[in-house]
């Protein structure tokens, strides 16, 4: 993108923060460009999807590329959709849980192995995962746990880094308040659940925010260990690409119904997740 | 806050009472987590290096031992395993190489325009980050859709806007690595935007405000001030880049499917390829062991990097 610099003539110079306005208002339009291209696709016929000239909005709007992918016989959208939801929110429960209990006496406790306990756990964070992928796939065929929703909630659940980052947080909690109860008789479970936990929300919204994004998105493990009716919806939209090929319309109206919802709820956890972002500084 | 009655109960001695007294207590919250980890991590690892020396078969009971024959085979080059797994290492680093720069420069040159107050900065963030969440299916099937060799956005634009000839994104080696970068970049750059955004609004403004005092341009305080003290966080953004570019999967395999002629078949796709579609599991186990190996050197060559980062920016 080449801009003219701004004239140094005092009645042509641009003020700058315009010229910054615009810049960004025409790198946005970049950003959004393929959104557009995606929703106003779906909605075209298969003619008009590839007419020349372009169609820069649909000229005969239809919803039938939807009818068709909502109703084929074995692509069950609404399941599939249900699946990542069901499988995503267990995932991050059973994760929060599992992360919260842990992180807790490694922040707060003393006790023999801590260190040595807590420095194995780290260095498994520069495992890749790859390494893992094949024995658990046969692990799970012994298990009989393939299409079944286990398989999609346990076996990430022991992910250290959630570990990590909630004893960080828990450290940064005054013990005092922890005396205080203890004082008064509180053992440690009800300090767990009384006092960190109710005081860690703001660390446990920003965990569960990406907990189910990474469930709701997983793509890899999901592709081999589920099939059919048991599928995530990102899989099930990804094989649309072998059915559908090139009618683009039907591809387009399964990746807009994909799309959306967590568009709509990223407004909404937008907050948390840029908060997220700066407090864990890691991507998943 | 608890408000319980000042009651100080005694502290009951037994290995069920949840307090200090108890030396098990800090063991029973961790035994949840110990499971899970041993049975869905380590013990996998284990089990890895058992399969990768045997020949495991879905269809067979027995799974005879064949030691280091399936890492030997990588380093044969007569073996087909031995071309396609190199192949796809090569591929998966040319991708490394391409995205890695561009996704460490676009953030940063986003953040820089975003560092400053401007109306709708809000809207903008989100605009930049929200590809981030969508799932890698969407993204691949509307880039796909966006570099179609015939009637994509792309060619779109440059045949009814441009008048140029159209070009085949999607089957032409030399190009096709474009569409594949250009839609990683949409896809996690504000991630990485982000990142830049929360160390620039740690910078303290004084140093712009003496700066400008000494006649310092825009430019000149973004290179003399700016970028040297975001490295740190971009030493940071590189390496959680690399290793994120490193797992490259789904992106390839859904827009090109790792053509034309495995020319962008990554190396967890061909890992997936070997086990699932030739059922030759050990195989596979074999190949993901030597790739992790290989994302573990770098990933501690780049740790040594930071600390060192480190330790020189606490020396200053």
């Amino acid at each position: 993108m080449t801009v003219q610099a701004p004239k140094k003539t005092p009645g042509f110079r641009l003020p700058k923060d315009t010229l910054r306005f615009v810049l960004l208002c025409i790198q946005a339009l970049i950003f959004l460009a393929p959104l557009y291209w995606m929703v106003t696709t779906a909605f075209k016929t298969d003619g008009d999807a590839i007419a020349q000239p372009v169609q820069w909005f649909p000229a005969n709007p239809t919803l039938e590329n939807f009818n068709i992918i909502l109703n084929t016989p074995d692509a069950n959208i609404l399941r599939w959709a249900w699946n990542s939801l069901f499988t995503s929110v267990a995932y991050t429960v059973a994760h929060l849980f599992v992360a919260c209990l842990t992180a807790y006496p490694f922040a707060r406790m003393k006790f023999k192995g801590r260190e040595q306990w807590f420095w194995f756990l780290l260095a498994s964070m520069m495992i890749p995962n790859i390494v893992t992928l094949i024995p658990l796939y046969i692990m799970m065929i012994d298990f009989n746990w393939i299409d079944s929703y286990h398989v999609l909630i346990w076996p990430g659940v022991a992910n250290v880094f959630g570990v990590f980052m909630m004893r960080q947080f828990f450290s940064s909690i005054p013990v005092e308040l922890e005396e205080a109860a203890r004082l008064d008789g509180a053992n440690s479970l009800v300090i767990f659940f009384r006092i960190l936990l109710p005081l860690s929300v703001p660390a446990l919204v920003t965990l569960g925010v990406f907990s189910f994004l990474g469930a709701w998105n997983n793509y890899l493990w999901p592709q081999f260990m589920v099939h059919g009716d048991m599928l995530t919806l990102p899989v099930g939209i990804g094989n649309f690409t072998m059915r559908y090929g090139i009618e683009y319309g039907k591809l387009m109206a399964g990746a807009t119904i994909t799309a959306i919802p967590v568009l709509l709820v990223y407004v909404f956890a937008q907050k948390y997740i840029e908060q997220g972002m700066t407090l864990t500084g890691l991507k998943e | 806050m608890l408000k319980t009655a000042t009651k100080p109960t005694a502290t009951k001695r037994s290995i069920f009472a949840l307090n200090e007294s108890n030396p098990l207590v800090p063991y029973l919250y961790l035994v949840p987590h110990a499971i899970l980890f041993f049975v869905f991590f380590v013990y996998p690892i284990g089990y890895g290096v058992w399969v990768s020396m045997h020949r495991w078969d879905p269809l067979n009971t027995i799974s005879p031992y064949v030691g280091l024959e399936f890492y030997t085979n990588l380093f044969d080059p007569n073996k087909i395993q031995a071309q396609f797994f190199w192949k796809s290492v090569v591929n998966t680093c040319i991708f490394v190489a391409w995205s890695v720069p561009a996704l460490v420069v676009v953030a940063l040159l986003l953040a820089v325009q975003l560092q400053k107050p401007i109306l709708f900065r809000g809207f903008f963030r989100t605009v930049f980050f929200s590809p981030g969440i969508l799932s890698v299916s969407v993204v691949a099937i509307l880039w796909r859709w966006v570099f179609d060799n015939g009637n994509g956005l792309v060619n779109v634009v440059r045949r009814d806007v441009f008048n140029l000839p159209i070009i085949n994104y999607m089957t032409d080696e030399n190009i096709v690595w474009l569409p594949i970068v250009i839609a990683t970049i949409w896809w996690t750059v504000g991630f990485n935007m982000n990142l830049y955004l929360a160390a620039m609004s740690g910078i303290s403004q004084s140093y712009y405000e003496a700066a400008e005092l000494d006649g310092a341009n825009g430019f000149q305080k973004f290179w003399h001030i700016t970028l040297p003290l975001l490295q740190p966080t971009t030493l940071f953004v590189a390496v959680t880049t690399v290793l994120a570019s490193f797992n490259l999967y789904g992106q390839s395999v859904l827009m090109t499917n790792g053509g034309p002629s495995r020319s962008t078949q990554s190396v967890i796709h061909y890992i997936t390829e070997e086990g699932f579609t030739n059922n030759q599991f050990s195989s596979a186990t074999a190949m993901s062991f030597v790739f992790g190996l290989i994302m573990l050197v770098f990933t501690v060559i780049q740790f040594r990097m930071m600390a060192k980062d480190v330790t020189r920016s606490r020396g200053n």
